[in-house]
């Protein structure tokens, strides 16, 4: 009978003989760099909560409003997360978008859910559609509102960028709220402007960079660039740290007012009050 | 338990390709291999099934008259047209010379037309947001008739300036700002994919 020993000799051997059969990629020092840039990735993702900036991005902060309203009128909401799919055949950036967008539409379906307003999802990739409807399961389990799950539906738009920019084109519905987020490229004008037509409200967010305008023309409180993805971490973070991000902020930026002012002073031998702020006058 | 198992897999996956990135091994780069198949194969799957799902749920509504009756039998048409023309004996599949007529002939115009489209949205869009008085739509109208006055066909020495400076406008604070919006996405991108490739949620901070 082998002793624990020899098992930990096997196991050690094992993995000595793994490591001799193998070698790195790059060399060492651009292992260490991607390694050290990983790291830096693993300490923003252990705690991914926003530390610099914090606010209610693309007015996501009052969805629960927009809901009761919807429920008020008895109408939907639409999520349309975008164009580029989990699956389709686009880049990595762009299918990126679409998984960034799922907290967005677990956020909203919450909301949703909370005010029994039924979720209508707009998806051109099945998977995407799949990821989607179990988001929307878990919203309305996490609410315990799951006899309510029936009510929404994710809808397949068809394959292509073009049936993603016809579709809100000619949609007869008429939500009360509507929230795009995802990869919109050159249908993203079309896309939006169909929504815009038919939505009692509308909240757009890409991070394409050439679409950044047509964005902030569909919706003043637009996400462009990186915030569809920094969206996530500030629909993740609890009010109190919201409000102490917000509170460090304006000290902060008091603080540069204040240093520039004296400065500016200083120079212009008006008055010299950087001993006073030092607290070295009286020496 | 689904709770524990999605985020394994996820966990297990992620940091399986992220190793197989960094290290060269031939188990280690089979098994990756093994995974991004996997995964292309349920991709794959899930697009056949929600291929057939649409053709089911669009013979439900013939059958049953519900819904909007026009696209359902357009929808049924098209997909038996492209079915017809690639699997047909002697066809070669996708690029069969018929499936390449359907896409060139039908398909390419329907969306350029839509596209054309975008001239006149994006002006209303423009008018629109002007009416309302958005500051960002103010500012990126002045900065378009600015950019369109520098790229009138002019001749001579104002010519040559106008495009002198519409070359300085694209170099220096367009494509200042396009690498700052890009880098922005890219470092933020980077967290996400890390995130996912984690498994960690909303549910997890």
């Amino acid at each position: 009978m082998p002793s624990p020993a020899d098992l930990v000799g096997e196991v050690l051997g094992f993995v000595s003989e793994v490591l001799s059969a193998s070698s790195l990629r790059f060399e060492v020092g651009p292992t260490l760099v991607v390694l050290g840039i990983l790291l830096v990735l693993l300490q923003l993702v252990a705690r991914p909560v926003t530390r610099w900036t914090s606010g209610d991005a693309g007015g996501l902060g009052a969805i629960g409003r927009a809901m009761a309203l919807a429920a008020e009128a008895g109408t939907d909401a639409v999520v349309s997360i975008g164009a580029a799919g989990i699956a389709r055949s686009t880049d990595a950036l762009a299918r990126l978008q679409t998984l960034a967008a799922m907290p967005v539409l677990d956020h909203v379906a919450r909301a949703a859910a909370r005010s029994g307003v039924p979720l209508r999802v707009l998806t051109n990739d099945p998977l995407a559609g799949v990821v989607a409807e179990v988001t929307i399961d878990a919203a309305h389990r996490r609410t315990s509102t799951e006899e309510r799950v029936g009510r929404s539906r994710v809808v397949m738009v068809g394959e292509g960028r073009g049936v993603a920019a016809g579709l809100p084109l000619t949609a007869r519905a008429r939500p009360a709220a509507a929230i795009a987020i995802g990869s919109l490229r050159e249908e993203a004008q079309l896309h939006l402007a169909g929504l815009r037509g038919t939505a009692g409200s509308l909240t757009a967010g890409t991070a394409e960079a050439s679409q950044a305008g047509t964005v902030l023309l569909a919706s003043p409180d637009g996400l462009v660039g990186p915030e569809p993805f920094q969206v996530a971490a500030d629909l993740g973070a609890v009010v109190e740290e919201r409000t102490a991000v917000t509170a460090a902020n304006r000290l902060i930026a008091m603080a540069v007012l204040v240093a520039i002012l004296v400065s500016v002073l200083a120079l212009l031998d008006v008055v010299d009050l950087v001993p006073f702020l030092l607290g070295t006058s009286g020496g | 338990m689904r709770r524990a198992t999605i985020p394994a897999l996820v966990v297990v996956a992620g940091l399986l390709l992220l190793v197989d990135y960094l290290v060269v091994n031939a188990s280690l780069g089979e098994l990756a291999g093994i995974v991004v198949d996997a995964a292309i194969l349920v991709s794959a799957g899930a697009a056949l099934a929600a291929v057939a799902a649409l053709a089911v749920r669009r013979a439900g509504d013939l059958w049953r008259r519900r819904g909007d009756p026009v696209g359902a039998v357009l929808v049924l048409a098209g997909m038996a047209a492209v079915l017809l023309a690639g699997l047909r004996p002697g066809a070669s599949g996708a690029s069969d010379p018929a499936v390449l007529w359907i896409l060139n002939a039908l398909l390419v115009p329907l969306g350029a037309s839509l596209f054309g489209l975008l001239f006149v949205s994006t002006l209303l869009a423009f008018q629109r947001s002007i009416s309302a008085r958005s500051r960002e739509a103010i500012v990126m109208a002045l900065a378009a008739v600015a950019i369109l006055v520098l790229l009138l066909p002019v001749g001579g020495t104002a010519g040559g300036w106008l495009d002198g400076a519409a070359a300085w406008a694209l170099a220096v604070p367009i494509g200042g700002v396009f690498r700052g919006l890009l880098l922005g996405i890219a470092i933020l991108g980077a967290v996400v994919a890390a995130r996912t490739m984690l498994g960690i949620g909303a549910g997890d901070e």
